[in-house]
């Protein structure tokens, strides 16, 4: 990133400095380091990077195959695979390089109980926020479970809410009726910013065996398909957030600058990048450089002057987007 | 903090790789020479390569290095077509580029005091063991057995061997002609009935050649395998059977292929219970006797 690109793309996010409105996604980057093996790749070039749902013990996740490419798309069902909180704040944090970008856990768990313990564990260590994932779609108990029923949401916020002073995300999911109503609940209960949207459900079949592709027989659906889903969802939480500040992490099949413009126009502070690192690993590179050119071209001066800056058409208005 | 302490950094390199040659065999197989010079420069046997095998296909298929040549900066690839990316791929003519990342994976590590090593590929497992037997002959002091099997024709014009393998039963003649041009011994299995070719698994022609050795000679023996589950399944039960070290290279569906997504693990037994390794960044190359119990 060069330093005028850098001036224009530094955003603040729940009070943290980001160098980039890129955040790289949670389970697509492992804890940290992995992309790193990229030559030409850089934790420098991004805002934040979400290290891997973790839980209160280890897992070991669900069977094979766990990835499939669909349309547009892909599915993964990965069942939250990580070694546990201890862990990862005892062995993985200290080996991480804080100074090249700001990183965030993604607590999940099967109880409040386990979402709280996990997030005292965190609270205690130099992670710069939590990511609170109510929007796993893989895993049995938990996780979608809470992030589905506004009042199991606003119940896990409020009580991670009081284990922890670091910015806390809500990470919503599409799977949901009323996404604008959740949101509602979880700022009354405290969050300070939002991750807009986890993945959607779905499923692959393979004909000749007649049997789901996946091991765990569903999985969550993410890329470039997920995207108009991801905009609209990430506008309709941007109606209730701004009235209170309250920032989003836009994703959802973000794969170039384009994309990102778009989620930052709906609503987005930051936009998430994760399917399409699978693309092309130095695919943030290009996204950085696009989005600083689109804010020249329109004699912008920063990514805050874009947010939220949708013009809706009058045949719309603007709490009430029709389905039909 | 410096890279010095983060050595797995920027090992992978990602090239737009022009297409040098593309050839096609019986049984829709491609052989693809690609100019990656970065990839070749540090590529191992067992290493691979994620290409996206066409633009209008965005995510990358894994595919094992055959060989390389560090010095021109070249990489050969050998595929099958199974599905939709390698037919894609399949159609990529010559002077054509495609976005690939390499090499990926932990590779195969040969013993010195185990010199006779065991290769074995099947079908699609034979790149890596192409890449092995030539790293093995260039680093010196190795007797390598290659052993092929196939139930298509193979990807070469098999040629009568004129190195002789004990235990192999007579007529098993034909071998690979790049092994024999390496004088590196080689034989081929199927059930198909290609002349010269062994009737039967590739592991009971390795099994004849194990029982033909001596006791002392077995000790020296280490087995390296990638091919269909079933043959690293039989494989890694032959080993047990003589009590000798195995490494096998796996596949799974992937994703990231550099650690990050963990999509593509397999079940791995460690000294403290289960474990799910990433094939990618964790092997492709595992313990046999930790996969297959
Ligand atoms: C480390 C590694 C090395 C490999 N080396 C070779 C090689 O040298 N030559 C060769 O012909 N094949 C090799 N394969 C298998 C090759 O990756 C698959 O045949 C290929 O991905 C199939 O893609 P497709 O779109 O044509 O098939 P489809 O069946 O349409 O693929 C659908 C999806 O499943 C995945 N998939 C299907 N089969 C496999 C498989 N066996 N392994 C991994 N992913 C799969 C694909 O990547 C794709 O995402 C290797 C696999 C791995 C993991
Ligand atoms: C392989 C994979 C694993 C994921 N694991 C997690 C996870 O552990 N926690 C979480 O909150 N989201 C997880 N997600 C969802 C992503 O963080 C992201 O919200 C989603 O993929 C949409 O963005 P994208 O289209 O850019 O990938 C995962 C996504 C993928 C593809
Ligand atoms: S393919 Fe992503 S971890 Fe191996």
């Amino acid at each position: 990133m060069n330093a005028d690109d850098r001036d224009l793309l530094h955003v603040e996010f729940c009070g943290m400095p980001f160098d980039s409105p890129i955040v790289l996604l949670s389970g697509c980057v492992g804890f940290g380091e992995e992309y790193t093996r990229v030559a030409g790749f850089s934790n420098s070039e991004v805002g934040a990077i979400c290290l891997k749902g973790t839980t209160g013990e280890n897992r070991l996740g669900n069977q094979p195959h766990r990835v499939y490419e669909t349309p547009g798309g892909m599915l993964n069902s990965i069942g939250l695979q990580n070694p546990g909180a201890r862990y990862v704040v005892d062995n993985i944090l200290p080996k991480l390089d804080f100074s090249e970008t700001r990183f965030i856990a993604n607590v999940s768990g099967s109880t409040v109980e386990e979402y709280v313990e996990v997030t005292r564990i965190f609270d205690d260590s130099n992670i710069d926020a939590i990511e609170l994932n109510i929007s796993c779609p893989n895993v049995k108990e938990g996780g979608a479970a809470f992030g589905n029923d506004p009042d199991m949401s606003a119940r896990v916020v409020a009580a991670v809410r009081a284990a922890t002073r670091k910015p806390l995300i809500t990470k919503l999911s599409p799977n949901q009726t009323d996404i604008a109503e959740n949101a509602r609940r979880c700022i009354e209960s405290g969050t300070d910013g939002f991750a807009v949207i986890n993945t959607l459900m779905g499923m692959a079949i393979d004909i000749e065996q007649r049997a789901p592709i996946l091991g765990n027989n569903q999985g969550g659906l993410s890329g470039p398909a997920i995207k108009p889903v991801a905009l609209l969802k990430t506008h309709q939480v941007h109606q209730v957030a701004r009235k209170h500040g309250i920032p989003i992490i836009g994703q959802g099949g973000v794969t170039n600058a384009n994309d990102a413009l778009e989620f930052i126009i709906a609503g987005a502070s930051a936009v998430g990048v994760g399917t399409a690192l699978f693309y092309d690993p130095l695919v943030c590179e290009s996204i950085n450089s696009g989005i600083a050119d689109y804010l020249r071209r329109h004699q912008l001066s920063s990514i805050a002057q874009l947010v939220g800056t949708l013009e809706l058409n009058s045949a719309i208005s603007a709490c009430d987007v029709c389905v039909e | 903090m410096s890279n010095e302490s983060k050595p797995h950094r920027g090992t992978i390199h990602v090239e737009s790789a022009k297409i040098l040659s593309h050839e096609r065999f019986p049984g829709d197989q491609f052989v693809l020479r690609v100019a990656a010079p970065e990839c070749a420069a540090k590529a191992l046997p067992g290493s691979f390569v994620h290409l996206r095998t066409d633009p209008m296909l965005r995510m990358r298929r894994p595919l094992s290095i055959m060989r390389v040549s560090a010095t021109e900066g070249w990489v050969d690839m050998l595929y099958k077509v199974v599905g939709e990316g390698t037919r894609l791929l399949s159609a990529r003519q010559e002077g054509e580029t495609l976005s690939m990342m390499g090499p990926i994976g932990k590779p195969f590590v040969a013993h010195p005091e185990r010199p006779r090593a065991l290769l074995l590929g099947g079908g699609v497992g034979i790149p890596p063991m192409v890449f092995l037997a030539e790293h093995l002959r260039r680093t010196g002091g190795f007797d390598p057995l290659v052993l092929m099997g196939s139930e298509v024709p193979f990807p070469f014009r098999a040629r009568p061997s004129e190195i002789i393998v004990p235990g192999v039963p007579d007529g098993v003649i034909a071998a690979m002609p790049l092994m024999e041009d390496w004088n590196i011994a080689s034989r081929l299995a199927s059930l198909q009935g290609y002349p010269g070719v062994f009737e039967g698994y590739i592991t009971d022609l390795a099994r004849a050649w194990l029982k033909a050795l001596s006791e002392e000679q077995r000790t020296q023996v280490e087995i390296f395998a990638c091919g269909p589950h079933p043959m690293l399944a039989a494989t890694a039960m032959l080993a047990r059977e003589f009590s000798l070290p195995c490494q096998v290279s796996l596949e799974e569906f992937m994703a990231c292929a550099v650690g990050g997504c963990a999509g593509c693990v397999v079940e791995v037994q460690e000294d403290n219970g289960p474990a799910m390794r990433r094939v990618c960044v964790d092997g492709p190359v595992f313990d046999a006797s930790r996969v297959f119990v």
